[in-house]
């Protein structure tokens, strides 16, 4: 096994890799940049190598410094969490050719995947359903409706040049074809001075699932069942969860197939993750395969009882899976929802800040992956993620249970967090009924802002109470009632709250 | 002691009284009897009642961080201009109930006259009958609860227009 690693990350994920090499005796190695100096990952290393300038090109994203780093530090493997360096084919190519093991994919293949277009030609070849589009030359509309009519309806008309919605035609039929595929091609040429389109079959609630692979450097693959990870908030995930509501064990069996096909394909290796698209009708999409450990890994640990990250140090040292697929099963049900350092009211503003109190809920079958403390500054530099908390019950509406609960408890003072919003999203009547497609919070919650009730009665007293034990002067004598007709006067000496 | 609270440009006025583990807290026109302690740093534990109220409070370098019942607050202690004052006043009409209870008898309806001091509601908690009085001249806007209904600690019982001119 590896002797000693580093981890190319800051925040949870360094600390959560960290920690997994401390239970296999591997030593480790952290980096941070001027502002992490305090952080967790930073202190909780064996060695930590200052990376200097806080801005990412200069720290997290600088290969030549990591890499210089990891060769002064004698560590034979480095782990690129997720973010950053994971999905840079040139890092891994780097770590190769100075010897290093890089704990993921061959470089080749996060290339190939991190180009879109030749993901999706590759899956296509290989048999796994990609969302039938035309991206050719031939513009003339005769071309165009014939390619559409062949697609299938309803289709997307995009500008290829397009965004913000502009030149972009949703057709439920034939008849009105030909005329949107024009108007689109007028709003692009006037828009972005350019009348290319492009056809793909729209897909109508739409779910984001995704399939957890693993596959040792021997060929063999597995799937760990899915994510649903519908709930995103611009484009990105905010809650997740597994098993989905809406998956069958029929279509877990034949999407977990077409996700071990889609790895095999491609001849991957380590821990991935392949992205479907789920339409209202269950007919199943690869968008892209993502060649690194997942922020939402946890919730896929919590149900399996397999260590994902650990597997990762096994696979990149040369083990083979002892899993195999037959094997595996899934108990109960588990959720994640990140915290992040935003203003939900805001359109989803980060916020920055001192962190001046921070206080986890724990119980049962309750973890916190978190990289933060009491007193840690909130920069600019970063993701605004701050921890993520992860949940596992016996079914879906105990965890929602639990997790609404968990966030009740949870306290992050001095910076905007989204744990409000989070338990409203939790506790919305179509979120419970498992009615959720990636536009749950613009169909629900589009232009969302706490309630402005202003204090509770509950936080007046509590303030009351915090600044009388905190002054200096203890007043003894009760003040004299100075209004004569304060309700208080009808009622004697009874008064509200404990007995005397 | 007085002290003024400010969130989200509001004022709340407060009093409190302390005697050991005892505090009096009077807020709106209303009192409240509680037991804390402070069980550790921030940490506070509040018994109201039947009720408990648990709460982390922490200061940052302007500004005070509230979290209670899975809400965050940010409040400034504040020392009253007149103007603010003036503000607050404004505010006298809104009639919190200072009890989790029952509404056994409401004396009045919407668009009715009142004098400072008539009874407008009765609440029954606790095997006690609690008045809720006028707390000047004027009329009422807005009766938000009905016999029999169950209202709790801090909701709005009446809105009263105040007269002007008296």
């Amino acid at each position: 096994m590896f002797k000693k690693i580093l981890i190319a990350n800051r925040g949870e994920i360094a600390v959560r890799i960290i920690k997994a090499c401390q239970e296999m005796g591997i030593k480790t190695v952290a980096v941070y940049s001027n502002v992490d100096k305090k952080a967790p990952h930073t202190q909780l290393a064996d060695e930590s190598i200052n990376l200097g300038d806080p801005t990412p090109i200069e720290s997290y994203l600088n290969i030549p410094k990591i890499i210089k780093s990891a060769q002064d530090a004698g560590a034979d493997a480095i782990h690129p969490g997720y973010g950053f360096l994971a999905e840079n084919p040139d890092f891994a190519q780097a770590c190769k050719s100075k010897g290093i093991k890089f704990i993921g994919p061959n470089p080749d293949v996060i290339s190939l995947m991190g180009d879109k277009i030749a993901a999706k030609k590759t899956m296509e070849k290989a048999g796994v359903p990609v969302i039938p589009g035309y991206h050719g030359k031939n513009q003339d509309n005769a071309s165009l409706v014939k390619e559409g009519i062949k697609i299938g309806f309803p289709l997307l008309v995009k500008a290829a040049a397009g965004g913000g919605g502009k030149g972009m035609r949703i057709v439920h039929n034939d008849d009105v074809l030909e005329e949107s595929i024009e108007s689109a091609k007028r709003e692009s040429k006037s828009s972005f001075g350019n009348d290319i389109v492009f056809l793909e079959k729209y897909i109508e609630k739409p779910r984001h699932i995704e399939f957890q692979i693993l596959a040792d450097e021997s060929g063999n693959t597995i799937h760990l069942f899915e994510r649903e990870c519908s709930i995103q908030r611009r484009h990105q995930k905010i809650i997740e969860e597994t098993p989905s509501p809406i998956i069958s064990q029929e279509l877990r069996e034949k999407m977990g197939k077409a996700a071990v096909k889609a790895a095999k394909a491609v001849n991957y290796y380590n821990a991935g993750t392949v992205e479907f698209m789920l339409d209202g009708n269950l007919n199943f999409f690869f968008m892209e395969m993502n060649t690194r450990l997942q922020v939402e890994h946890p919730i896929t640990e919590m149900t399996t009882g397999i260590d994902l990250a650990k597997w990762q140090l096994k696979i990149a040292n040369g083990m083979e899976l002892t899993l195999k697929q037959k094997d595996l099963i899934q108990r109960g049900h588990a959720m994640e929802c990140r915290i992040y350092a935003e203003n939900p009211s805001k359109g989803f503003l980060p916020s920055i800040g001192t962190l001046e109190k921070v206080d986890f809920p724990t119980g049962p079958n309750i973890r916190n992956d978190t990289g933060i403390f009491t007193g840690m500054e909130i920069t600019p530099y970063y993701d605004p993620m701050l921890s993520k908390i992860i949940v596992s019950s016996e079914n879906r509406e105990e965890s929602i249970n639990k997790m609404i609960w968990a966030l009740s408890k949870y306290v992050i003072l001095g910076v905007t967090t989204n744990i409000s919003f989070l338990q409203k999203v939790i506790s919305h009547k179509e979120f419970k009924k498992g009615n959720i497609t990636t536009h749950f919070i613009d169909n629900y919650f589009k232009d969302w802002t706490i309630a402005k009730e202003g204090l509770p009665i509950n936080a007046i007293i509590a303030l009351a109470v915090y600044d009388s034990i905190h002054s200096r002067t203890q007043e003894i004598v009760r003040y004299k009632e100075s209004d004569p007709h304060s309700p208080w006067k009808h009622v004697g000496r009874w008064r509200i709250g404990v007995e005397e | 002691m007085f002290i003024n609270y400010e969130h989200e440009n509001h004022v709340y006025n407060v009093s409190v009284e302390r005697r050991k583990d005892l505090f009096f807290i009077t807020y709106d026109n209303a009192e409240y009897k509680v037991k804390a302690e402070e069980i550790k740093p921030g940490h506070l534990k509040i018994k109201l009642g039947d009720r408990t109220i648990k709460s982390v409070i922490t200061k940052g370098k302007t500004d005070k961080f509230v979290f209670t019942d899975g809400n965050v607050f940010k409040v400034k202690n504040v020392e009253l201009t007149g103007a603010r004052k003036t503000k607050i006043r404004k505010e006298e009409g809104n009639l919190n109930s200072p009890i989790s209870g029952k509404v056994v008898n409401v004396k009045i309806k919407n668009g009715d006259k009142v004098k400072k001091g008539d009874v407008l509601m009765i609440i029954e908690a606790m095997k006690m009958e609690y008045l809720i009085r006028a707390p000047f001249n004027g009329r009422v806007k807005k009766v938000n609860f009905k016999e029999e209904d169950q209202i709790e600690i801090g909701q709005n019982t009446v809105d009263i227009i105040k007269k002007v001119g008296t």
